[in-house]
């Protein structure tokens, strides 16, 4: 029961970062000097699905709270500056992409817009170091408390952190090239190639501080799966630059969808059976079956859970098949 | 200043900057699904510029529903994780609950709803905004579910320190949720009338086009209004029996039953001031004058006949200046629940102060400066685009615009209809 519950958790939490990735990705790019109206084209893209996407973090955050109330106070408490960050984050893009075009005057949607880029490249980097502390483990006492907050700081937490903008670039500017009218795509589309060894790079020096950082070596369980993680980031973004120099937008998409799932699946496979990984004191340590919530409680989720699955899943591949296709004069605008 | 004050302070503020606007759009999306039903069933297209404007102001103000309301389900886990620690599993159920049945959809479908003009076939669209309201509705209960059990805890046995649910039956039948659910749903529909009278009466005061429009929403408004001050009133007296009846320190530590109670707690938790802070009996006090003021709405409702409330002018501007009053209204009530409850976290079962994260204060001043401000911010700003927006008229919004005419090929076809 608790592993169904942790592994629904972590596909919540993937998904989220796989569409709210994009949106974040779109947020970062407004940086390129397209000018106003290649940033409201872009913003237009996002369109619909973009409430549909940042709601994914909010039930994550409910099946943390409902089926792991313990993990929920000592992660977010025991990683407060990170949390904290990504939340102003998020807050940021949420409430700049939808007031931006508010105002008639382009002054102000472009200071807006930089909120947006703020918020992007925030939202973004906080999660990222969540993960890195995840994977590096937290200092976890005996009295089931994290002490203090200084432990993220740490190069590979940093290093983690930047990563993560990058791929969401990627992602970014993948879903543009999917979405605009044929003409833009292509400018976005090389865009999206040339971010794609910056990810690279971000990766791999993410890698090699991981792999000289005796906390990560200590904290992770499953040092197989650890490995893989990079591997397979390495191959999704290999695939997404081959996909787009065949100008298969949609299966690059795919690719750096992927590459965004996998930190989260990987990160929880590496820990297993641990969620919180003590560094001072390795009876401390949080196992998975412990942070959840007790048996009643799950089953109460579970029979709610299950059968709203389907309305949930539904209502948003609605979502995405409405309005699918590239955006063209006739798209409806508004953010 | 400790880090139980300043977690404490910050709650306060995100709490209610986010039911400032939560009232507002479970109000405005109630009249809205009146007015764009209205629409689909007799095609008067002036019902589709009512929604058109009424929907503008609505989506405008659910941008800071969403982020106080992410700030919110964070702060549990940021600032209060013996809250979670300790009566998580029964506590978090309803909030988990809340996220999948309510807000997931609710968020859905609106996308769809406002990027959905001229795209969805009208009874498809139409649906899309009934779920935005159900949802909404759905939301305001598990919320209601979550904050009922803080007050009186229901359906848990706690076993080596850990509250465990028992009963999930009892937390819905909650004797203080009924009564209070209906309370702030009516509050709702009363902001959402008085907001919607407001408007409407500050257009026909300035003598803007669009006589017709605004006479309509003022009419729909008022009714709405008068009719949900008394259901207020009503479910507000309502409460007083449960409430005395499950939290007898509520208003105040004096009478017998309350005494009995502190002298219980005093034996299990040991000396301490178990009487909650004067101010939630001040809240409540100004909260029922106030509420008895706005009855006076119904003293308008004659003037709808033959227009005397705009023809005689005053009207308009009394509706226009009692505006903040309802606002006022709904914190001084959460004041008063919240307040309340307090040195509880859940009453009589979690001191608060064990229930605040081990954070140091530093930092827990430093979340607090920075949220209070970025909120109060975000928010000043999404007043002054409503105020802006509201001003400007029911001429063009942006909302249910129809593309431009384009050269290009046109989409191939209505994806549902």
């Amino acid at each position: 029961m608790d592993l169904a519950w942790y592994a629904a958790l972590g596909l919540f939490f993937a998904s989220y970062l796989v569409l709210a990735g994009y949106d974040y990705g779109v947020g970062l790019l407004l940086a390129r000097g397209v000018g106003p109206a290649g940033r409201r084209e872009a913003l237009t893209a996002l369109g619909p699905f973009f409430l549909g996407n940042e709601v994914w973090l909010v039930a994550a955050m409910g099946i943390l709270f409902g089926a792991f109330p313990l993990l929920e106070g000592e992660l977010l408490a025991g990683c407060y500056p990170a949390v904290a960050g990504a939340l102003v984050g998020v807050i940021l893009v949420t409430v700049g992409v939808q007031l931006r075009s508010r105002p008639d005057e382009e002054r102000i949607r472009a200071r807006w817009d930089r909120v947006v880029v703020i918020g992007s490249a925030l939202a973004a980097l906080g999660w990222g170091v969540l993960l890195a502390a995840l994977l590096q483990g937290v200092p976890l006492q005996a009295d089931g408390h994290v002490a203090g907050v200084t432990h993220l700081a740490t190069p590979f937490a940093a290093a983690a952190g930047l990563a993560m903008v990058a791929l969401v670039a990627v992602h970014g500017a993948t879903f543009l090239t999917l979405r605009l009218p044929a003409e833009a795509a292509a400018v976005v589309g090389r865009t999206a190639r040339r971010l794609v060894p910056v990810a690279l790079t971000a990766v791999a020096l993410t890698t090699v501080v991981g792999l000289l950082s005796a906390r990560v070596r200590d904290a992770v369980q499953r040092p197989a799966v650890a490995v893989l993680l990079p591997v397979l980031l390495v191959a999704a973004l290999l695939a997404a630059r081959a996909a787009l120099a065949r100008r298969r937008p949609g299966w690059a998409l795919v690719a750096t969808g992927a590459a965004l799932a996998l930190p989260v699946l990987l990160v929880g496979a590496a820990l297993w059976p641990y969620v919180l990984v003590s560094t001072t004191d390795p009876d401390a340590s949080l196992r998975v079956a412990d942070a959840a919530a007790s048996a009643p409680t799950l089953r109460l989720l579970g029979w709610v859970a299950l059968p709203l699955l389907p309305a949930l899943l539904g209502f948003q591949a609605m979502c995405w098949w409405v309005f699918r296709g590239r955006t063209d004069g006739r798209a409806p605008v508004y953010w | 200043m400790d880090t139980l004050l300043l977690a404490r302070l910050q709650f306060a503020t995100t709490t209610s900057i986010h039911f400032l606007f939560v009232v507002v759009t479970l109000g405005l999306v109630t009249l809205l699904v009146g007015m764009q039903t209205a629409w689909v069933l007799t095609g008067n297209p002036k019902w589709e510029r009512l929604t058109r404007y009424w929907g503008q102001l609505y989506v405008i103000n659910y941008v800071l529903g969403i982020a106080t309301g992410i700030v919110m389900e964070f702060q549990f886990g940021l600032n209060w994780s013996g809250l979670s620690r300790y009566v998580g599993n029964v506590f978090g159920a309803p909030l988990a609950i809340e996220t999948l049945v309510a807000f997931f959809l609710e968020s859905t479908f609106l996308g769809m709803w406002i990027f959905g003009w001229h795209r969805l076939g009208k009874g498809v669209h139409l649906a899309l905004l009934w779920g935005v309201a159900i949802t909404a509705y759905a939301s305001a209960f598990w919320i209601m579910v979550a904050n009922s059990w803080l007050q009186n805890p229901v359906g848990y046995e706690v076993r080596d320190g850990i509250a465990h649910l028992t009963d999930f039956g009892a937390l819905l039948t909650n004797p203080s949720l009924g009564m209070a659910f209906g309370h702030v749903v009516s509050a709702a529909l009363l902001v959402g009338g008085m907001l919607m009278a407001a408007v409407s009466a500050g257009h026909l005061i300035r003598r803007t086009p669009d006589f017709a429009l605004f006479r309509t929403s003022l009419r729909i408004g008022l009714v709405t209004a008068a009719l949900a001050i008394t259901m207020v009133q009503g479910f507000g007296f309502a409460q007083f029996g449960p409430v005395g009846a499950v939290q007898p320190t509520k208003f105040g530590g004096n009478g017998p039953e309350s005494q009995a109670l502190i002298a219980e707690w005093t034996t299990r938790f040991g000396p301490g001031d178990y009487t909650p802070p004067v101010l939630a009996s001040v809240g409540l006090g100004f909260m029922i004058l106030i509420g008895f003021t706005l009855g006076c709405v119904w003293l308008l409702l004659p003037l709808l006949f033959r227009d005397w409330v705009i023809r005689l002018r005053f009207p308009l501007w009394l509706i226009l200046l009692a505006l903040p009053l309802p606002f006022i209204a709904v914190i001084l009530g959460w004041i008063s629940r919240e307040v309340g409850r307090q040195p509880w976290v859940a009453y009589g079962l979690l001191p608060t102060e064990q229930a605040v994260s081990p954070v140091s204060a530093p930092l827990m001043l430093a979340s607090l400066i920075g949220f209070s401000l970025l909120l109060g911010t975000l928010a000043v700003t999404n007043w002054v685009l409503l105020a802006r927006h509201a001003r400007r008229g029911a001429a063009d919004p942006a909302l249910g615009r129809p593309p431009a005419p384009s050269s290009e090929p046109a989409h191939p076809e209505p994806a549902l209809l």
